[in-house]
């Protein structure tokens, strides 16, 4: 993967930038928005994705928003009220009370329809992918980082649990791993959370004397390593994305 | 520079002291080492230092401790941060940023230290641990050792007169271990810090530190040289077992001062090795296993048998396929080439029960098998899963540690007890395949050789064994045959003799002292002394 040795962007940069496109794909509606709006953040992402565990959130937002993508289609050929068209094959129908107009299961699959349910499929899987393209190229710690001092202390701790979470993720498959081999039969969810619970608690109990030992809290004021700083660079990139997203809301 | 009057300590909702009337003074910029047996107090012992007990675990503390001066009892450990640093186990769950300088700076944060001081700091500390290079990586993707030096370097850019460190090298391969102690050792001469450190793996430090903190069971404690607390200490290293054994009368704590003493002996002893296996059939085999994740090439080609009535070694740097060589053996991932046999059959062919029947594995940490509510529910549940008898686990556990008493929850065990109980769960049923990976972590000696024996006898009951392991000692002292991997390959397999003498940096430490003789172990040294007098 190239990296750019280019001064990296303002985590509120590429988030902006994101929000930005997403608004531009949802106010247009338009699948070819969207698709762009993808490409766009696929360039950003094999440009500038970040190492570590959030680096590969892009990839995830992409499968999410696949699945996604299936079952809308899915439930909008079965499930839907009738739309007028070509009819390209037919669903068996079920019939449901009469209290219940205008919706129906099953029946004839016309071309509007598939059309329909696949571009609000695409739009809402973009809107995903594009939520963790964000997240790939600046972490929502280094998001964090840049709040007001007076929210940073919440910052702090919001940080810290967002490391909980992917550690949590590789305990569960080594501790159901572990007890699978214990006695070979499926491994119960109650089983793991025993283990699981003792785990992250002593975690978080080191974390605590670890954040406490090194004086978190101790101080009122909290200053700043490296404060990243807004550039000229950034209101660029955030103002072409304003513009796109202001354009296809009013166009 | 630390002061303890008649300190002890009580936990809450407990009813014996942790700690009991403990007394001494260490002076500044000395390398302390605390030691005793697992459950001692150790731990506490270093969290007093700082202040996190009381303060942050709750418990009655009666007596006066005082570090550079000030009152601990009176002070919260984040105000002492910049005269106590405090490194912990396993440093990845105490890491707050993602990358290395914020992770340094974090504690310089919270005190609201200017920027370019900051900068200047960090800075300092990189260079001292020597990870000028790794500024900006992200903190998971460092090796063992690496992610140990962000810790120190963490806790030193605050400028602290002490640093305490609990069991920092147990995660870790001989050879980073080594760099972690060195590191120490260079800190005490440049800085003048005074190091607190505890460790179970004596021979590991036992070269480095100045003086000895030895913690003994009801309010005993000593204080004093290397040599002379460890003369009276029940856990010793091998170094001091052997001269014990072959009753000299100086004790030496390193290889050099033994070598000295012990002339004579290695000229006159004959040669003696100790005899190779014998091992029986083969019950696993794998043969050129090819495995990835990604586009990282865990495992290339690797092929090895396990056989029955045989302990063989697993051996590796942190990250150099071990983890993924047990799951490959143990079915839990299906390499992308090559395959399992047991048996001859196919691993993937074994039905998942007929399997846990044939496989015993303990994991890393004990605790992730155990999930009922006592003792007595875990080996009921084994008997049911094993179909056994009713009881006989219970029986089998009892005859392993006959103090348990199985109404105990699992998890207020011991480590060491919790270890025999799974031990007892994985055991009791004689699978003829055992899996352990790197069990003797926060182990002291004792239990280690508990474990050596219990290894032992059912490898004499015919189990295949594979012991993943980077305790050294252990492998000396267990393993008839020792594989070693590095980057997903096969370097050395061979007979424990042959391999383990081969590197310098995997040597126990009685065949640094004996070289060139062909001893590994006191026993294997007590063992020429016979061949010599029959």
């Amino acid at each position: 993967m190239p990296k750019l040795n280019r001064p990296s962007l303002h985590p509120i940069t590429m988030w902006g930038f994101f929000i930005a496109l997403a608004c531009a794909v949802i106010a247009t509606g338009s699948v070819f928005v969207a698709l762009g709006a993808v490409g766009v953040a696929a360039l950003l992402v094999y440009l500038r994705r970040e190492d570590g565990p959030w680096g590969s959130s892009f990839k995830w937002s992409l499968i999410a928003g696949l699945y996604l993508l299936v079952i809308r289609l899915v439930t909008g050929i079965l499930i839907g009220v009738p739309r007028p068209g070509t009819t390209i094959f037919t669903v068996p129908r079920v019939e449901l009370p009469s209290w219940l107009p205008g919706i129906r299961i099953g029946g004839a699959v016309t071309w509007e329809r598939l059309s329909s349910s696949l571009s609000e499929g695409l739009i809402i899987a973009s809107v995903i992918a594009l939520f963790g393209a964000a997240n790939s190229v600046t972490s929502p710690r280094k998001l964090l980082r840049t709040l007001p001092t007076s929210l940073y202390q919440v910052g702090v701790a919001l940080t810290i649990a967002t490391t909980v979470l992917p550690q949590l993720v590789s305990s569960i498959s080594r501790i159901r791993s572990a007890q699978f081999l214990r006695h070979g039969k499926k491994v119960r969810i109650s089983s793991i959370a025993l283990p699981l619970l003792e785990e992250s608690l002593s975690r978080a109990i080191h974390l605590a004397q670890s954040m406490e030992s090194r004086g978190y809290g101790t101080s009122k004021m909290r200053s700043r390593y490296r404060p990243i700083p807004f550039r000229g660079i950034d209101s660029l990139y955030l103002s072409a994305g304003t513009t796109l997203a202001l354009l296809a809301v009013f166009a | 520079m630390i002061k303890f009057s008649n300190v002890t300590l009580l936990y809450p909702q407990s009813t014996t002291t942790v700690i009991e009337n403990l007394t001494f003074e260490i002076a500044e910029g000395e390398m302390v080492l605390v030691m005793g047996h697992t459950g001692s107090g150790k731990s506490s012992l270093l969290r007093l230092i700082n202040g996190l007990v009381p303060h942050h675990t709750g418990g009655i503390l009666a007596g006066e401790i005082s570090v550079d001066g000030i009152s601990t009892r009176y002070v919260r450990p984040g105000a002492l941060s910049g005269i106590v640093g405090i490194v912990g186990q396993n440093p990845i769950n105490s890491f707050v940023a993602d990358t290395v300088e914020e992770e340094i700076a974090f504690g310089m944060e919270s005190l609201n230290f200017p920027p370019e001081l900051m900068r200047k700091r960090v800075e300092e500390a990189l260079d001292q641990v020597g990870l000028a290079q790794l500024r900006g990586r992200n903190i998971a993707t460092l090796s063992g050792g690496e992610q140990q030096r962000v810790a120190i370097a963490s806790a030193l850019v605050m400028h602290p007169k002490v640093l305490v460190l609990d069991e920092p090298t147990s995660a870790l391969d001989p050879i980073a271990a080594e760099e972690i102690l060195s590191l120490l050792q260079r800190l005490v001469h440049d800085l003048s810090v005074t190091v607190i450190i505890a460790e179970h793996r004596l021979e590991r430090v036992i070269g480095y530190v100045d003086r000895i903190l030895l913690i003994e069971g009801g309010g005993e404690s000593s204080l004093g040289l290397p040599e002379e607390v460890l003369r009276h200490s029940e856990l010793v290293p091998p170094l001091i077992k052997l001269s014990r054994a072959l009753n000299i009368s100086e004790l030496g704590t390193n290889t050099r001062e033994v070598r000295r003493a012990t002339d004579e002996i290695r000229k006159n002893l004959p040669g003696y090795e100790r005899p190779a296996s014998n091992p029986g059939d083969v019950t696993v085999e794998i043969s050129e296993v090819n495995h990835s994740y990604g586009n990282k090439e865990a495992l290339k080609g690797i092929s090895l048998s396990l056989s029955s009535g045989e302990i063989t070694a697993l051996m590796g740097r942190n990250g150099a396929g071990k983890s993924s060589l047990i799951k490959v053996i143990t079915g839990l991932i299906t390499p992308s080439h090559g395959v399992t046999l047991i048996n001859g059959r196919p691993i993937h062919e074994i039905e998942a029960l007929e399997r846990a029947h044939l496989i015993g594995y303990i994991p890393q940490d004990p605790g992730d098998i155990l999930y009922l509510q006592s003792v007595a529910e875990e080996c009921q549940r084994t008997d049911l899963d094993k179909n056994l008898k009713s009881g006989t686990t219970l029986a089998y556990l009892h005859k392993l540690l006959p103090t348990v008493s199985k109404e105990s929850h699992p998890r207020d065990l011991s480590e060491g007890e919790r270890l025999t109980l799974v031990l007892a769960i994985v055991l009791v049923a004689a699978p003829q395949v055992i899996i352990l990976d790197e069990p003797t972590r926060g182990l002291d000696y004792e239990a280690k050789e508990k474990l050596a024996h219990l290894l032992k006898d059912a490898a004499r009951r015919g189990a295949a064994i594979l012991v993943a392991t980077h305790d050294v000692e252990l492998v000396a002292e267990l393993a008839d045959r020792t594989i070693f991997i590095a980057e997903g390959e096969k370097v050395a397999d061979g007979t424990t003799l042959d391999v383990l003498l081969a590197s310098p940096a995997f040597a126990p430490q009685v065949s640094k002292v004996m070289s060139p003789r062909r001893w590994l172990t006191v026993s294997d040294v007590l063992a020429a002394q016979e061949v010599d007098q029959k």
